[in-house]
């Protein structure tokens, strides 16, 4: 039994497996850190991802093209998440509500639009996905190509935009904006920053982000669009933003090691192998409970976390 | 006194309509989806309250929802964000069933002590947020989110592991409770069962509940900790207890769904009751009346919409887009001033 782990065979789809399976968490984790940095805590992602899925799978079927169906992902994503922003920032309502409201609505409607367009059907619509791109030469060193090489183009381009999103966060002036807004949107006030205006731009675009990574499952991993195609993926995303305490490079490791926790479950079932898979699956939400003590104490979240602006109020 | 029985008139008369402008918009989608909406609704409601065997399937469905809306709006009465009522009803029903299982007790012994461990286990599971933020400044929202998980989890590895039922064809499941064990049944056609006379006992406790000097230090708490301070509160204590009895009350929605309608631990035994019972708890106005209001619209909501799924070709998702258009424009009627305590929809914890 142990004589099949340990080989090369195993070790290679594991972790090209942990790359594959982290892209839907990094993608839409690398999006709530400039949503939760301007100080909202968006816990509607999870149905801004399904939105993203149907819208980008219905897209590619119908038109046959896969990046139309991206592009469609990602702009009903944003669209979706602008819901969220007018309820957080121009009503003001309470984050954590109106996140599980979205999240029953974005369920509910990515599955009526579903059933509208396909109707019911005994084999549910395919496309053929994404495929894999071989990195010319890289891709044929033994393991390490198989291992970081052989992925589609969306994975790749994810992990681009790690460190895009690092470079908007700390070096423009967007990024100090919305830096600003998350700490102290009295001061940024006074500076003339519109801090609805940045909210509102924070929120959209995490809604880009998870429609990107919601489409990524239907049209890149699945092929295929169902109920739960997203299955918790959103609401890991936000514990994977608090556990990297909103820097882009180590949401790329906490993104990895739910990846991994996934890929090495999906492994050892494959091999039949009766190892306490729900035990592993429970480790990474343990380490976001123990990296949220750590970071707590440090006092590193914004400090206008979840609170609504007002001029009138002080 | 007559202003607040016309504020509650009020509220009462905007939820009703709140709800109407949704079942509005499921009517519209019910029509684009090429149905009749007339028919459509007359076979939800039918489905819901058709039959006395209907409506006992509504009132299965209300005391779990309501058991946890309760718990739910006393955690947010003090501004405490529980979102982690699906986990305390696992943990909850987790402990309330090892006992029937593996101890052979008698029915008179039994049933109390598994009621207390379920209250024990969803008070543990909510209460370890409570310390968590109370220690460490630990979000809530989080803690009780990630808590869910774990309690998922835990669950799977028992039903899939060591507690699967060794004669059950490998399903998921942990073996049947005696007959016993099993809360009474009303009738032999009808599910409804003993539960209700505990929900009945807690609804009746809650009314109360927030006249208790407790009640109304986790009002105080929930005006901000300032005002609790200088109101001579202990701020760290009241959470803790507060949070206790909004997981405690959880917990014991897993009791009853162990004891009253399942009978043993199953995969996905909250089938997400705790979102739903959020919506409940907001809509009813953190109020015991109208959390048993809105439980009971919603539970219909269910019960009927499975049935109007099964009948007709409208859609199932029509009912999940009512339920979130529901909380939705309650949120949003904010804007307009409405009798909604806004603060209690405004502000989030400060110090998250």
């Amino acid at each position: 039994m142990l004589s099949s782990i340990f080989t090369v065979g195993f070790l290679v789809s594991l972790l090209a497996g942990t790359i594959r399976l982290a892209t839907p968490i990094l993608l839409p984790a690398l999006g709530q850190i400039y949503t939760q940095r301007a100080g909202i805590l968006n816990l509607g992602v999870e149905g801004t991802m399904t939105i993203g899925a149907v819208a980008g799978f219905s897209a590619a079927y119908k038109t046959g093209n896969l990046w139309i169906g991206l592009l469609s992902g990602m702009f009903f994503g944003m669209l979706w998440s602008l819901i969220m922003a007018w309820l957080s920032v121009t009503m003001r309502a309470n984050q954590v509500i109106a996140g599980i409201a979205l999240n029953i609505l974005g369920a509910g409607t990515a599955v009526y639009v579903y059933r509208i367009l396909f109707g019911v059907q005994s084999l549910p619509p395919q496309v053929t996905p994404f495929a894999a791109v071989n990195i010319p030469v890289l891709s044929s060193i033994p393991v390490i190509g198989q291992i970081f090489f052989q992925h589609n183009i969306l994975v790749y381009l994810s992990y681009v935009m790690v460190f895009v999103t690092w470079f908007i966060l700390e070096k423009t002036t967007f990024g100090l904006k919305i830096r600003a807004v998350g700490e102290h949107p009295r001061a940024a006030d006074s500076k003339g920053i519109s801090v609805a205006g940045v909210r509102y731009a924070a929120v959209l675009i995490g809604g880009l982000y998870a429609g990107a990574a919601g489409a990524f499952m239907s049209i890149a991993y699945m092929n295929l669009f169902t109920e739960s195609i997203v299955s918790g993926r959103g609401f890991i995303a936000v514990s994977v933003v608090i556990f990297a305490r909103f820097m882009p490079v180590r949401a790329m490791w906490g993104a990895l090691l739910f990846g991994f926790a996934s890929a090495l479950q999906m492994r050892l079932q494959a091999l039949g192998i009766d190892m306490a898979n729900q035990l592993m699956l429970m480790l990474p939400y343990i380490m976001t409970i123990a990296a949220l003590i750590f970071a707590s104490k440090k006092a590193e979240f914004p400090s206008a976390y979840t609170i609504p602006y007002s001029r009138l109020e002080r | 006194m007559n202003s607040k029985i016309i504020n509650s008139i009020k509220q009462f008369v905007i939820a009703v309509l709140t709800i109407v402008l949704a079942l509005a918009v499921g009517a519209i989608l019910v029509r684009i989806s090429g149905n009749d909406p007339a028919e459509a609704y007359t076979t939800l409601f039918r489905g819901a309250l058709g039959s006395k065997a209907r409506i006992s399937e509504v009132l299965v469905k209300m005391i779990p929802l309501t058991l946890m809306a309760l718990g739910m709006s006393i955690a947010y009465k003090a501004q405490l964000w529980n979102i982690g009522a699906n986990g305390q009803l696992t943990i909850g029903a987790i402990l309330a069933i090892l006992p029937g299982i593996y101890l052979g007790l008698p029915t008179v012994i039994l049933l109390p002590l598994s009621l207390i461990l379920s209250v024990l286990g969803g008070a543990l599971w909510c209460g370890l947020a409570a310390w968590l933020k109370n220690c460490f400044n630990a979000n809530e929202v989080i803690t009780t989110l990630m808590l869910n998980y774990i309690a998922t989890y835990f669950l799977a590895f028992l039903v899939y592991g060591p507690m699967m039922d060794p004669d059950g064809g490998g399903f998921p499941q942990s073996k049947v409770l005696p007959d016993a064990y099993h809360l009474p049944l009303f009738s032999a056609q009808m599910r409804i069962h003993g539960g209700i006379v505990v929900a009945i006992i807690v609804i009746l406790m809650m009314f109360f509940f927030w006249r208790t000097k407790l009640g109304v230090k986790i009002d105080l708490i929930g005006q901000g900790d300032k005002i609790a301070t200088y109101a001579g509160v202990n701020v760290k204590k009241t959470v803790m207890v507060a949070m206790l009895i909004s997981g405690a009350l959880c917990g014991l929605a897993g009791w009853n769904e162990v004891y009253g309608v399942q009978y043993r631990l199953l995969e996905g035994l909250s089938s997400g009751y705790g979102d739903i019972a959020t919506i409940i708890a907001l809509l009813g106005g953190l109020n015991p009346l109208g959390i048993v209001i809105a439980s009971f619209f919603f539970s219909a909501l269910l019960v009927g919409g499975a049935t109007m799924q099964r009948m007709t070709e409208v859609p199932y998702s029509v009912v999940d887009i009512i339920q979130g258009l529901v909380i939705v424009f309650v949120i949003a009627r904010t804007a307009i001033h409405f009798g909604w305590p806004q603060k209690l929809l405004r502000k989030g914890k400060k110090d998250a």
